[in-house]
């Protein structure tokens, strides 16, 4: 066995090394792995259906985790664990995951590789920025997507009309002020009990999202917070303070990791090992009782390109096939809101994950930069499609196909992605409904999309 | 002769193999070759190829380390008699940082990696630096560009404070600014927080870096 408190005291006795030095560690072994393991990416295989290379993808992320561990920041030092350790915490990792009350309950359980149950769908426009006045709008559509099961937020550039700096006292304030909008978003969309699986986006420092954290606020018990490692395969103690928090206040908490790919650790064979490993540091350090992947080309800061979409089908299926965890991938299209593109980048990122046993965190779209550039209407395009992988029972060879096919419509423009239309222009306002022009788009776009096989009249 | 040393020392830098580099330099020097050339016509070159194979990720970071470490290694065994011409061989000399608050200092770490296989002189002061320290390290090194990134909208909100404090102490005119990092966009770079120059990644901000550079020693205002 080992508790908690036994993983965070090594962040005080492991051994001492400069944190270049462990960067570089990462990469020299994670290159070891991928040759000890004889793991190949295949451009043709995108969504490949070789059990073996996923078990050997598992074999190779643990193994670099026993050698290397998880490094702290704060103390320097290595917290270094056994296979028995890590074997025991992932036996011992939550099976299920509830959000919400009353009529919104929701419960996020394991998926297998092509598992007919469809993903768990949180929703949530990944802290783009907006207007203060039209945060509660984005919001409200991503929470009134009847395929929402969760949602979190949007990052409003102001509130009360002041600039968000953190550690600021502003910052406090800011983070009070979010969730109280959170639960207001969800009142307006009639869903006044869904959980939100993140209730801070907008405050990075430990006292000010705890200030935050309160009934009185419109909090409920099973809300949660997202708790970050920071790459590679580090951890920090302001981060896992929260963890401390959320251990006694009993709000759900998930880990996220967020590997680059070109980054310390490598290729996508190193990268899909690594963030493997990152599963490890979660359950140990984060307490994470599900786990939000979200690796990114290094370049196009997307997860939508041909390596990516590898990446995020093989690490999940290496957890699938050998661990009880709950993996969720979150798409980080490089396309902005009403074009082809982002429709097709979604699309394809959800139903690599899908078949792969993930579940899907939708959805951060043009390169999650550009304020007022998301809206629920993209979080619906990905859950369409892997609740129809699902339902349509598609197996990874044919979601190899279909990803391929779908891949054509857009992987030569990665470098000249367009960043879409605001908020504003792609939604009536009014009615919060997507605008006749982004309906259109959508239909066009799914029936190419049925061309290649998607079969939406399941939906 | 020194064609056949200069193509050896790029080879060398892009194989990312530092005994050689160094081996390379010494052979310069025992030669009588011109340092601030051997850095330019071999090192240089080389890792503006290392450069251009990251971009299309041929090579991944730890590559680029490799050959950014060896071409440094040579520069070492050049640069006393480089100091002798009072001649540093940089292209200009970059205060860099992770602005305050924010811990996010992947991103960072690569910018500085590709600038300084760009031939840049760069003084990194970590993550979490708050605005005056910026300031008064460019004070300190008579800097060129004051370059801060931020992984987080909270963090990014300190950014325009580089050009706000510069102003207040009648330095704006001295620096070049640029800022990069998830929640920074062009527009948001140059226009609210009243930077020179933005860069999207990694190879980007070189790319802008020379720019600035080229603008700066062409008579710009800055």
């Amino acid at each position: 066995m080992i508790g908690f408190w036994d993983v965070i005291g090594r962040s005080e006795s492991g051994p001492l090394l400069r944190e270049e030095k462990f960067d570089l560690q990462v990469g020299r072994v994670a290159r070891q792995m991928v040759e000890k393991y004889g793991i190949r990416y295949d451009p043709q295989q995108v969504v490949p259906a070789d059990d073996d290379l996923a078990d050997r993808v598992y074999q190779a992320g643990l193994d670099l985790f026993l050698e290397l561990g998880i490094y702290c920041r704060d103390t320097g030092r290595l917290m270094k664990f056994t296979r028995d350790e890590v074997e025991w915490a992932l036996k011992h990792a939550p099976t299920t995951v509830t959000y919400g009350q009353g009529r919104d309950v929701a419960v996020m359980t394991y998926r297998a590789i092509e598992d007919p149950k469809p993903p768990f769908c949180l929703m949530t426009p990944v802290g783009t920025p907006v207007a203060e006045e039209r945060f509660v709008p984005m919001v409200q559509s991503y929470v009134q997507e009847p395929l929402a099961q969760t949602f979190s937020s949007a990052f409003s550039q102001t509130v009360h009309g002041r600039p968000i700096k953190s550690g600021t006292p502003q910052e406090v304030e800011a983070a009070i002020w979010n969730v109280i909008k959170l639960r207001e978003a969800a009142r307006a969309a009639g869903r006044p009990q869904i959980g939100i699986h993140n209730l801070i986006s907008n405050a990075e420092r430990t006292d000010a999202t705890l200030a935050a954290i309160q009934a009185d606020f419109g909090v409920q018990p099973n809300d949660g917070l997202c708790i970050a490692a920071t790459a590679e395969l580090k951890i920090d103690y302001e981060r896992v303070k929260k963890v401390v928090a959320l251990r006694h206040s009993g709000h759900n908490k998930y880990a996220l990791y967020g590997p680059l790919m070109g980054g310390y650790a490598g290729g996508p064979e190193a990268t899909a090992i690594v963030l493997v490993a990152y599963h490890f540091l979660g359950v140990l350090a984060l307490e994470g009782q599900w786990h939000c992947c979200f690796p990114l080309h290094i370049h196009h800061l997307c997860n939508t390109t041909r390596e990516l979409l590898w990446i995020c089908s093989i690490a999940p299926q290496a957890l699938s096939r050998n661990t009880h965890l709950l993996v969720t991938i979150n798409t980080f299209a490089a396309a902005g809101p009403c074009t082809e593109m982002v429709v097709y980048e979604i699309v394809a990122n959800a139903l690599a994950a899908t078949v792969s046993g993930a579940d899907l965190d939708l959805v951060a779209v043009a390169r999650n930069r550009h304020p007022e550039r998301a809206s629920g209407m993209e979080a619906r395009i990905g859950a369409e499609a892997g609740h129809l992988a699902a339902r349509q029972g598609v197996t990874r060879e044919q979601a190899n196909e279909l990803v391929k096919e779908v891949l054509a419509q857009y992987e030569a423009q990665m470098d000249d992605a367009p960043i879409g239309k605001r908020f504003d222009e792609c939604y009536d306002l009014e009615t919060l409904q997507p605008t006749q022009e982004y309906l259109h788009l959508y239909e066009r776009c799914k029936e190419k999309l049925s061309g290649f096989g998607l079969d939406y009249s399941l939906l | 002769m020194n064609m056949n040393l200069f193509e050896q020392m790029v080879e060398a830098t892009v194989e990312g193999d530092e005994e050689r580099c160094v081996a390379l330099a010494q052979q310069a020097l025992d030669q009588g070759v011109d340092p601030f050339q051997a850095i330019q016509e071999g090192y240089s070159r080389g890792m503006l190829i290392v450069g251009d194979k990251f971009a299309r990720l041929e090579y991944y970071l730890p590559g680029v380390m490799l050959s950014a470490n060896a071409m440094n290694a040579a520069v070492q065994v050049l640069k006393p008699h480089l100091l002798q011409r009072h001649d540093r061989g940089s292209r200009g000399t970059i205060v860099l940082g992770t602005i305050q608050g924010d811990i996010h200092d992947l991103g960072k770490n690569i910018v500085k990696i590709m600038l300084q296989a760009a031939g840049f002189t760069v003084h990194d002061l970590g993550y979490d630096v708050p605005v005056r320290q910026f300031v008064e390290k460019a004070e300190e090194l008579e800097a060129d560009i004051i370059a801060a990134s931020a992984m987080l909208a909270t963090t990014a909100a300190y950014m325009p404070d580089i050009a706000t404090i510069l102003s207040e102490l009648g330095l704006r005119d001295k620096y070049l600014i640029m800022l990069g990092g998830t929640p920074v966009t062009a527009e948001w770079a140059t226009v609210e927080a009243g930077a020179d120059g933005y860069g999207e990644n990694a190879v980007e901000a070189v790319q802008v870096a020379k720019r600035l550079m080229q603008e700066k020693s062409r008579g710009g205002e800055k």
